[in-house]
């Protein structure tokens, strides 16, 4: 830990600097281990240790992406699996928000509905889709079905949670003001209950990359999930490890877009009070 | 000391020679492979020699005096998951549907062609029976249920490119067989292309044809071809073994081939949940001889180098692939030769005529 | 979780009651398709049927030892990584970001990966399970493990523990709330992982049969009855889990 830090403070640099080379250091560390594990992929292929078709070389699954890339069939599954995240997580989350906004605020409500809440979400997602399959067929409305019950769960019960942790001299104050409900919620019980909302939605993200995944895998004609799929039928295990690397990075673009978000609306919220 | 050092190297230079040729010579086990499962995925499959085997336990009788265990893999993920099989050294000796085999060879599978299986098995389109479909074109940017990487995908591309449409004018999603067959049934897709296990559903009253290559008069070119393989390893390892599976299969296309056997035949087959009946109307009008034939001859090999073409053409192959270097005719030449069948079957040239 | 376990009320059932009140009647006056609407009755006497003949014992032996082998090995994993990294800075630098940007693959794109390298049967499928527990638990562990370093370390210093010492006697004890959170957290994961590996690999004895067959031959009482089965096994782990979790911790001094 201190290592590294201490030798280039002895060597007097500016503070600014120091940091930077830190960081520096920190950065090359991490990269350590992918890139030894790279090389180490890298020459178990060209050795044939492991035969290709199990394990392609790392060049291959980077040709694969590029090829993606530029045949323009990435941007156009990808966006066709974006576009139903957006309508599942859209869908999932207002249904959420809606029912835990509800539950935290009415304890009459909690006692009506917490169970059969609770009842739906202990069948994982996966569970769920012969039911709705049965139901809607394995069209779109499938894959938003399914990816809004995925981020219906944790939006709902951090909305219920966030809104039951507001303390209660909000609320009197509220009172004393005379705040029509839908003031009390939007001027009181929001901004209190933001990082917890936010937390809820961040998890709803996740959940609706992963069940989007999921239900792409089982049954379609596009999208990231069948990318993989269509390369494993066709034993190009390089195509289906570059739509990992895809599903990966575009998994972490969610979750950081949102964190950014947060911490923007975090401050307007420090700002306002 | 001297002596006994000797005597120790001699012990072991005499188990040197002795172990390895007791070993190479059977194995313990034959791991066999087929993408064919029945209805409700009962692990038999139909239609070829290969099948037959495993259904009347040929093989099985074949190596029970040497003690050697038959194991039999029906992978429900078909061609496409055998291959998976092969790559990890789990198969030995497998029957696979021309585009997986293209497939997997290309991918660098290590394999031999060791003869045909199954020529020509005939293509299906299926739609619900009260669906208003009644051609191909009717289906135009409908749902249209194929097995993506077994040889049904290639030889319906094979079907789109002879009425000028492709792929792309549907929506085909990706469904093994058994998944194909309830989302028919349930309307969860408008359409599902298949093999002759179709016409179960058919018979049932669940699903109707509105297509096939049966009639075709190109049916052949169109059509789904059956070939039986080895891994090379196994082949270096076990020459006799792979010999004596051959013969045993080429017995049995020949017993398939009889037209007096027709009737037993499909009877054998309806045992993978396919009605007797509908193997009975699949096969109409067409001679198991020309189907069942195991031969090698220059037709054959027209017939795969069409299937790399095509396969090469739908973008479902990368690179080339050399197709004579692929066969190993040895054991099935020897086959036919002890079991005097060197004219039974008549070898065809690469235009599909008999040869003088 | 457990206080709503002791306090029974009653309105909570208003709602589920309705809900199979209206299903009831819908089957019975035929309001809608009567294949999606079976009679909630039939549901009964498939389970019932299920139960006679041994079937409903055979899956749910099969998938608990699954899911819980899964989650031994996933657990095992988690704990081990997680310690390590959160006690040596060196390997957290190291490996910690790879593990992330590891993480950050969602867990069922595994599935074709895992199947082409362990094939479609049990090790294909532990393998699964045990990734879907192995980054609750990892993270878990590692966060609890250095939050109380990060506490206790005054503490250490004053009565001069050795590293051993301070492992054992303080680090692992206060940070067991947070590893055993993760754990929990773990088993409920791994019980996705058990459904989603029975959903996507080879087809075996299991609770989620009726689902896999009732979707494929369109039997809704098959669906539900496997639905309930599922959430019912879930529950089941969820309430062992918060039991060992209340037990294990309660020598704790608060």
């Amino acid at each position: 830990m201190t290592s590294i830090p201490r030798s280039v403070s002895a060597l007097r640099l500016p503070p600014v600097l120091a940091g930077y080379l830190t960081a520096l250091s920190r950065g090359l560390l991490a990269l350590l281990l992918p890139l030894g594990l790279l090389l180490l992929w890298q020459l178990i292929a060209e050795q044939q240790w492991i035969s290709p078709q199990l394990l392609p070389p790392p060049t291959q699954v980077l040709d694969s992406l590029l090829e993606l890339y530029s045949s323009g069939e990435l941007a156009s599954n990808l966006g066709i699996s974006l576009a139903r995240v957006l309508w599942g997580f859209a869908a999932g989350s207002a249904a959420g928000l809606l029912l835990g906004v509800a539950m935290g605020l009415s304890p009459r409500v909690e006692a009506y509905l917490l169970p059969t809440f609770k009842a739906i979400s202990l069948v994982p997602v996966i569970g769920w889709v012969p039911l709705f399959i049965l139901f809607v067929g394995i069209e779109e409305s499938l894959k938003v079905l399914v990816i809004a019950k995925a981020v219906m769960v944790p939006v709902a019960i951090n909305a219920m949670k966030g809104i039951r942790n507001v303390p209660v001299g909000f609320f009197e104050v509220a009172r004393l003001y005379r705040f029509s409900l839908w003031r009390t919620v939007r001027k009181v019980v929001l901004p209190a209950a933001l990082p917890s909302l936010a937390n809820g939605l961040r998890l709803g993200l996740s959940n609706a990359w992963m069940a989007l995944v999921a239900v792409e895998l089982l049954a379609s004609s596009e999208g990231i999930g069948y990318l993989m799929v269509y390369g494993r039928q066709l034993f190009q295990l390089d195509l289906v490890m570059a739509t990992m690397v895809v599903i990966g990075v575009v998994g972490l673009v969610l979750d950081q877009g949102l964190q950014l978000l947060e911490r923007h609306l975090l401050t307007w919220r420090n700002s306002a009070y | 000391m001297i002596s006994l050092t000797r005597r120790l190297f001699l012990a072991g230079l005499a188990l040197a020679v002795v172990a390895p040729s007791f070993a190479a010579d059977l194995p313990k086990v034959i791991r066999l492979g087929s993408p064919l499962v029945g209805t409700g995925n009962r692990p038999v499959g139909a239609g070829n020699s290969f099948a037959n085997a495993q259904i009347k336990g040929l093989l099985e009788q074949e190596f029970q005096k040497d003690g050697i265990k038959i194991e039999w893999n029906n992978f429900r993920g078909a061609g496409p998951a055998l291959n998976e099989a092969v790559a990890n050294g789990l198969l030995d000796v497998f029957w696979e549907g021309d585009l997986p085999a293209i497939i997997g060879k290309s991918g660098g599978l290590k394999t031999k062609l060791l003869l045909a299986n199954g020529r020509s098995s005939n293509l299906y389109l299926a739609v619900p029976p009260d669906s208003p479909v009644k051609s191909l074109d009717d289906l135009k940017g409908k749902k249209v249920a194929v097995f993506k990487g077994t040889a049904v995908q290639l030889a319906a591309g094979k079907v789109y490119a002879k009425h000028g449409l492709s792929e792309r004018d549907f929506k085909s999603i990706n469904m093994d067989t058994a998944t194909g067959n309830a989302a028919l049934t349930t309307k969860d897709v408008d359409a599902v292309w298949s093999s002759s296990n179709i016409l179960s559903l058919e018979d049932r009253g669940v699903a109707r044809v509105v297509y096939s290559t049966r009639k075709d008069p190109q049916a052949q070119s169109l059509n789904m071809q059956g070939y039986v393989f080895t891994t090379e390893e196994f082949e270096k390892k076990y020459p006799e073994v792979v010999q004596r599976i051959v013969n045993v299969l080429v017995k049995e296309a020949a017993w398939a081939s009889d037209d007096k056997n027709r009737n037993a035949l499909f009877q054998l087959w309806a045992k993978s949940g396919t009605p007797f009946s509908a193997f009975k109307r699949d096969a109409e009008g067409i001679s198991q001889k020309e189907v069942q034939s195991p031969l090698l001859d220059e037709y054959f090999v027209a017939l795969v180098r069409n299937s790399v073409t095509e396969a090469q053409k739908l973008k479902l192959l990368r690179g080339n692939l050399d197709v004579q270097g692929w066969f190993e005719p040895k054991y099935l030449n020897n086959a036919l030769k002890s079991q005097g069948l060197d004219n039974y079957w008549k070898p065809l040239d690469a235009k599909g005529n008999a040869k003088l | 979780m457990s206080q709503n376990i002791s306090k029974f009320d009653p309105r909570g059932l208003v709602v589920p009651l309705l809900l199979i009140a209206l299903w009831w009647a819908s089957a019975h006056w035929g309001w809608a398709d009567t294949r999606l609407v079976v009679p909630p009755l039939d549901v009964v006497a498939y389970a019932r049927e299920q139960f006679v003949s041994g079937e409903l014992a055979l899956g749910l032996v099969a998938s608990l030892a699954r899911d819980l082998a899964g989650f031994a090995i996933g657990a095992g994993a988690g704990l081990v990584i997680g310690a390590l990294l959160a006690l040596s800075p060196l390997t957290d630098r190291l490996a910690g970001p790879s593990l992330h940007a590891v993480k950050q693959v969602a867990l069922f794109a595994w599935i074709p990966l895992i199947s082409v390298w362990f094939g479609q049967g049990e090790p294909a499928k532990l393998v699964f399970i045990a990734l879907a527990t192995f980054y609750p638990v990892l993270f878990n562990t590692y966060e609890g493990i250095k939050s109380v370093r990060r506490e206790l370390a005054e503490v250490t210093r004053v009565f001069g523990f050795g590293r051993r010492q301070t492992l054992l006697r303080l680090v692992l004890p206060a940070a067991s709330p947070q590893i055993f959170a993760g754990l929990h957290l773990g088993l409920i994961y791994s019980w996705l992982g058990t459904i989603g590996a029975e959903y996507y690999l080879k087809v075996a004895p299991g609770v989620s049969t009726p689902l896999i067959d009732g979707r494929e031959h369109f039997e809704m009482a098959r669906v539900l009855y496997g639905m309930v089965l599922i959430g019912l096994v879930g529950a089941l782990l969820n309430a062992v889990a918060t039991r060992l979790e209340q037990r294990t911790l309660r020598w704790r001094p608060r």
